[in-house]
């Protein structure tokens, strides 16, 4: 158990990372507004990146930093573009609750 | 044969005897190294040895950025929500930070938590109106499957996790990269990303101009649409409050 708490290895970060996935994951599935939605896929890109740079961190490789800064660039990109729908959204429908964007269904 | 038996011992007696006479013993220097071999193992997965203050950190910043997450999910006020957010957000640049990836620690306190979160905050003002029914209703079949879906997802993490192993290179701090830099500092990364990755750091920028582009497109207002609510009524325009 103390080993556990005090020896902080690799797989503290990966199943932190795990967790804060899951969390994103759970709010992507529970909630019905579209920006907490998209701030949980935030949330997913970060554990991802998390995981990345841990495992770039355990074989020594530099390039999962690369990496993770493009994750975080693709991620800036997704936010903006997601927002700008979300706007777009709310000026045509007056609320941006996903539950209730069925236009398209019908 | 013998003889050489006999100066190798003779000359063993004299170093010992030499070593023993020495007011500062040799062993005392090697005695450091020694200790550190025999505490981690050849296999140590371990990031920092046997370092309590390093381990309470990492706690008090994994319980920030997961507290942080856990209050984006379960916030109503959206406000509320970002502020989690930028906790969060916080939390996981001191992860990395901790990973020894410096760089990467203080660009995801500027674009997540400056860039991002103050777009969002912007998005949240426009809209700024609050949410009758923060959780999805959702019938029995589907809280049954989606806690089936959640238990997998899991269950394969868990499995991964268990299998993960360190390489028996890891060592418990990155020595500097095969160029020479220090591990994780800008030089590192750029001679990286300038070098083996520079194709998907050119990618990114003609997809950071396309996002650019494409979010000016999205959220401009078509005012020759027709702006409808959900009752197909029309409504005013929010920013100019035209018909």
């Amino acid at each position: 158990m103390s080993d556990i708490l005090f020896n902080v290895g690799y797989g503290h970060f990966l199943v932190l990372a795990a967790v804060l996935f899951l969390i994103g994951v759970g709010g992507v599935l529970v909630r019905r507004n579209a920006l907490i939605i998209l701030m949980s896929v935030e949330l997913m890109l970060n554990a991802a990146n998390m995981t990345l740079v841990t495992f770039g961190r355990m074989w020594g490789d530099v390039s999962s930093h690369s990496f993770a800064l493009i994750v975080i660039a693709v991620a800036a990109a997704e936010a903006s573009v997601g927002l700008a729908i979300v706007v777009a959204v709310f000026r045509g429908r007056r609320n941006v609750d996903v539950d209730r964007l069925t236009t398209l269904r019908h | 044969m013998r003889l050489l038996i006999l100066i190798m011992l003779a000359f063993g007696v004299a170093t010992a005897s030499t070593a023993a006479a020495d007011p500062i013993p040799a062993q005392v220097v090697n005695v450091r190294p020694a200790v550190n071999v025999a505490k981690r193992s050849p296999h140590s997965d371990r990031v920092e040895s046997k370092d309590k203050g390093m381990a309470l950190l990492f706690w008090m910043f994994a319980a920030a950025s997961v507290g942080g997450a856990l209050f984006v999910i379960s916030r109503r006020n959206l406000i509320a929500a970002v502020m989690g957010m930028v906790g969060s957000f916080l939390g996981i640049a001191a992860i990395y930070m901790m990973l020894y990836a410096h760089f990467l620690s203080v660009v995801q306190m500027l674009v997540y938590a400056g860039a991002i979160m103050v777009l969002f905050v912007f998005v949240i003002m426009i809209l700024n109106r609050p949410e009758d029914e923060p959780v999805a209703p959702s019938g029995r079949a589907g809280q049954v499957l989606g806690g089936a879906a959640i238990l997998y997802l899991v269950g394969r993490l868990v499995m991964l996790l268990i299998h993960v192993r360190a390489p028996a290179t890891a060592a418990a701090a990155p020595g500097p990269t095969p160029e020479g830099h220090d591990w994780g500092s800008v030089k590192a990364v750029g001679t990286d990303l300038f070098g083996p990755d520079a194709f998907p750091f050119e990618a990114i920028s003609i997809l950071l101009l396309i996002a650019v582009v494409g979010a000016i497109a999205i959220a401009r207002p078509l005012h020759e649409d027709k702006t409808i609510d959900d009752e197909g009524n029309p409504v005013p325009d929010p920013v100019t409050g035209a018909h």
